[in-house]
């Protein structure tokens, strides 16, 4: 079995998180993440997990509704995928891996990374919660003063056609 | 004997804009070292690398202020005012290009060259010829055909002028006092900002500037007992701190904690060009452009006028700084694995301000 691949992570990723690939490699922690994930969840999980993805985007053929329910089909609502794939949006999104819950060790098998934690000193300010709601991470990445007299800056793609 | 080269205010104007462009110019290259570095490593070379690019900042602050109190404008949006990397600086020897590079011992030996302390072996020398095929960061803006020993023989050259004109011209120093940025405009900026309203004061920032940089020959400490640019990066490639008594070629302080590894390997000197077309990497670069330019544009304000507009270039500042970091940690598709990194190509136009 070929070890699970960045460039898989970064695309399973890109879906789940909606932010872009050069947001998410911008973190800097795409590949930490993977190794973390990779360590927490055994490489047969994470492959299956990709595996899963690409399926996904193979048989919508490029609809969004329909990507979106072979998202929730394949992945989301599956006993073995599911927590993994939600735990990877949320450790992109506040820079912790969480505890997979005890049912799912129960049956998957508790590997030696799984408890909860942080993956590098880097991730808390890397988290994209602070991209999405358009604030710095507090005590880090310090936006300067009077910054917050300034509207936030949102990429035009989330706008969805509102006006600024 | 080299005749003098200012002999108007025209044209000490003229050198003074060179100046800015030459202050400006070096930034980019130090902020790409600086933010190619792995954050959390390399403590030491990141300090000193970000100190100098602060003091740079302090410079090109320094250098409107003078500008403005001889009645001048500065502008940073004007063509050209940004050097398309790899650029040539001034220099007396074998000539060398300034890139944008990644922390590395190449980075730190082009800013030992920037920065390297040279007095020309005699006044004579101080003007040199170009050679046709260079393209100058810092050549004579009114003689063509002839650059700088180094630049601190350029501050040099503006300093005599700067006399020269003030004995003939009692209103030389006619500039309103309200352009001028002062303490409460730019603070803990690498230095105390001077206000400039006469020949002393004028001065007096034209000698900081030349003392934190290479100086002229000062040593290795400064009057402020502070270490000169050019020995700060010596530094790094001796791996030791310099203290007090030390000889150039002997600092006996502590080591100094250099990994050349944990750093973003970014593609030297990248071009939006080196991109791939219409990818959202090379959005992301042109976006930073935009921005970069953008900034120019509201520091031109602020040196025009609008001093206080310099309390929102602080924010821009991060700003810009987080849009580095991000494309800087992207592998820069087709470059063998070397990363992204900002291009710094900026049209003339310098952008809307948002």
């Amino acid at each position: 079995m070929t070890a699970p691949s960045l460039d898989d992570f970064v695309a399973l990723s890109v879906d789940l998180t909606a932010f872009g690939e050069t947001d998410l490699l911008g973190t800097g922690l795409g590949s930490p993440y993977l190794a973390k994930l990779r360590g927490a969840c055994g490489d047969a999980v994470v492959t299956a997990l990709f595996a899963a993805h690409q399926a996904a985007r193979a048989e919508s053929a490029g609809d969004p509704d329909g990507f979106d329910r072979a998202l929730r089909y394949r992945i989301f609502s599956d006993d073995c995928l599911g927590p993994v794939a939600r735990n990877v949006i949320k450790l992109w999104y506040a820079g912790t891996w969480y505890g997979l819950p005890p049912e799912w060790t129960d049956s998957y098998g508790a590997q030696s990374a799984a408890q909860t934690s942080t993956v590098t000193a880097a991730s808390y300010q890397e988290g994209l919660l602070w991209r999405a709601i358009g604030a710095n991470p507090p005590g880090a990445k310090a936006p300067g003063f009077g910054s917050w007299a300034e509207p936030p800056r949102i990429d035009d793609r989330y706008l969805k056609g509102a006006r600024r | 004997m080299t005749d003098p080269t200012i002999n108007s205010r025209d044209d000490l104007i003229r050198y003074l804009d060179a100046a800015l462009a030459l202050e400006h110019a070096t930034i980019p290259v130090y902020l790409t070292a600086y933010y190619s570095i792995h954050s959390t490593t390399n403590s030491d070379a990141a300090h000193i690398i970000r100190v100098t690019a602060v003091e740079e900042m302090l410079h090109l602050t320094l250098v409107a202020n003078v500008m403005n109190a001889v009645g001048g404008s500065p502008d940073l949006t004007r063509p050209g005012f940004v050097p398309s990397y790899p650029a040539y600086l001034p220099d007396g020897e074998d000539d060398f290009t300034v890139d944008l590079r990644p922390f590395s011992p190449e980075a730190v030996e082009t800013f030992c060259k920037i920065e390297r302390p040279r007095k020309a072996p005699d006044p004579q020398a101080r003007l040199m010829a170009v050679r046709p095929e260079e393209s100058l960061l810092v050549g004579s803006p009114t003689a063509s055909g002839i650059r700088f020993y180094s630049i601190g023989e350029f501050y040099e050259e503006i300093m005599e002028g700067l006399q020269r004109l003030a004995a003939e011209d009692p209103k030389l120093f006619s500039g309103d006092e309200s352009r001028q940025v002062g303490p409460e405009q730019f603070y803990s900026g690498g230095g105390m900002i001077i206000e400039v309203h006469d020949l002393a004061s004028a001065c007096r920032a034209l000698q900081l500037i030349s003392e934190q940089g290479e100086g002229l020959d000062t040593g290795v400490y400064d009057a402020e007992g502070e270490l000169a640019h050019y020995y700060r990066f010596r530094q790094l490639q001796f791996g030791r701190y310099y203290q007090k008594g030390d000889k150039a070629d002997a600092p006996s302080g502590p080591e100094l904690d250099i990994d050349w590894d944990e750093v973003w390997k970014v593609k030297v000197s990248p071009k939006l060009a080196d991109y791939p077309p219409g990818s959202e990497l090379a959005a992301a670069a042109a976006a930073f452009n935009t921005d970069y330019g953008a900034f120019l544009t509201l520091l031109t304000r602020a040196f025009n006028g609008e001093p206080d507009r310099l309390q929102d270039a602080v924010w821009w500042m991060f700003r810009l700084r987080d849009s580095v970091n991000r494309l800087i940690r992207n592998p820069l598709p087709g470059s063998d694995g070397l990363h992204a990194g900002p291009t710094f190509e900026v049209t003339g136009t310098g952008g809307a301000l948002s």
